[in-house]
């Protein structure tokens, strides 16, 4: 199946400002670049909609705006945390107000599936809306089922995304764990600053997959694949290895691997050696400078890839050789890993 | 009543988070509804919360809303009437 189109909000701008000039911030948390939602959203439904659906709806109507599609067969969505700022701003209300008067829109707006629904309801599009929450593996579940759905013969076109958001209570929250840096580091640098820690992220983006080539597609989806809690590192080349060998493509056939690689020295051993194994000599990137570490980050990183492969431009790496095979190798926290495999059309 | 009526389009503004509008906008007795400010049913329910959260005022029956929310100035004229000593 092939990626037709794509829809990105992140802490980058663009793809070709991203090759010109990457955004570089000094923080713990990359917020993304939010574009005038005037132009995309109807200003009526806007006041209704918090951030994070602005950014979802706006990935996904773009996305769509470019394969020029507007009834797609299904809308499947993958989220971690849901409209987080929606349910922080009931919860509030429910312990300020003693759980008396409490306001409509942001408990209606606060379920997972708001994203989704929201781009179904102005598209009055009736067809398949699924939204998956499912942990660092909300953006493969919803992946997953669309390649299901298309395989099946039960869609031919599936607008899919991963969406998700930073607060300022989820940042507090999730910095007790020991997720993120506890100083501001320069994003360009996280990969070099030793120690526990991220840097934390967000982002919306959405994909239009067709069973048929388009003619003017991104990539080839070769082939999803995820992993749980691996026992050991051997564990992960295995898995890498068995699914390379399932799609008959061997390691030296990748021109690129995109890693997950977060700044965590702990998180990053497995790359590391990797990198001295099985990813030996491959060129290879990491992109979670360029959007922080969530849950559904994995979405930046399948555009990141799609957009390599349509451009034949690498960021950072303007002299590599123009990539046909991409893998993209992410783990969220150790726990949940997955692999993405990519080619030119 | 003016300024009674001038704080209730300033409440309004911000609870339904009408961003674009300013109180001058909204004329005394323009309908809040449909073909006036085009507000709909999830608005009612915030304006009810709104009655009850600056004024104290909890609406009888739900059949009273749509005369109570026709416009501002009935708003206003239902609060005066309502309104707890």
């Amino acid at each position: 199946m092939y990626i037709r189109s794509v829809g990105n909000i992140s802490a980058q701008l663009s793809f070709s400002q991203l090759l010109k000039e990457p955004a570089v911030y000094t923080t713990n948390r990359l917020t993304c670049i939010e574009p005038d939602y005037s132009t995309i959203v109807d200003p009526k439904l806007i006041r209704r909609m918090s951030r994070i659906i602005k950014m979802g709806v706006a990935a996904g109507m773009e996305c769509l705006k470019e394969a020029g599609i507007n009834n797609p067969d299904a809308i499947i969505t993958g989220t971690a945390y849901g409209c987080l700022a929606d349910t922080e701003s009931f919860l509030s209300k429910m312990v300020e107000n003693k759980e008396e008067l409490l306001t409509p829109t942001a408990f209606i707006q606060s379920t997972h599936n708001t994203v989704g629904a929201q781009i179904a309801l102005m598209l009055k599009c009736h067809n398949y809306n699924n939204t998956f929450v499912h942990r660092g593996f909300s953006f493969e579940s919803a992946m997953l089922d669309a390649i299901t759905l298309i395989n099946d013969g039960d869609a031919a076109s599936v607008l899919v995304g991963g969406v998700d958001e930073i607060t300022n209570t989820s940042h507090q929250l999730l910095s007790r764990f020991g997720l993120y840096k506890t100083n501001p580091v320069s994003s360009a640098s996280i990969f070099e600053s030793e120690g526990k820690g991220t840097v934390d992220g967000e982002g919306a983006a959405f994909f239009l997959l067709d069973k048929k080539a388009s003619g003017n597609d991104y990539a080839a989806l070769k082939a999803l694949h995820t992993f749980y809690k691996p026992a050991g590192k051997s564990v992960v080349e295995k898995n890498i290895s068995d699914f390379l060998a399932m799609q008959s493509v061997d390691a030296n056939d990748i021109d690129l691997i995109i890693t997950g690689k977060n700044g965590d020295r702990k998180n990053d051993e497995v790359y590391e050696q990797l990198s001295a194994s099985l990813f030996k000599n491959k060129v290879s990137v990491n992109y979670k400078h360029l959007c922080g570490e969530y849950p559904t980050s994995s979405a930046f990183a399948l555009w990141l890839a799609a957009n390599c492969i349509k451009t034949g431009i690498i960021p950072g790496l303007p002299t590599a050789k123009k990539p046909s095979t991409i893998l993209i190798y992410n783990n969220y926290l150790s726990i949940h890993h997955s692999l993405y495999l990519l080619s030119a059309c | 009543m003016d300024k009674l009526m001038y704080n209730l389009k300033e409440q309004i503004i911000r609870q339904l988070n009408l961003k674009d509008l300013k109180p001058e906008d909204i004329g005394d007795d323009q309908p809040l509804f449909v073909e006036g400010l085009g507000l709909d049913s999830i608005d009612a329910l915030e304006l009810i919360v709104l009655l009850q959260q600056e004024y104290k005022i909890k609406l009888a029956n739900a059949e009273e809303g749509q005369s109570v929310f026709r416009s501002v100035r009935t708003m206003a004229q239902y609060i005066t009437e309502h309104q707890p000593a």
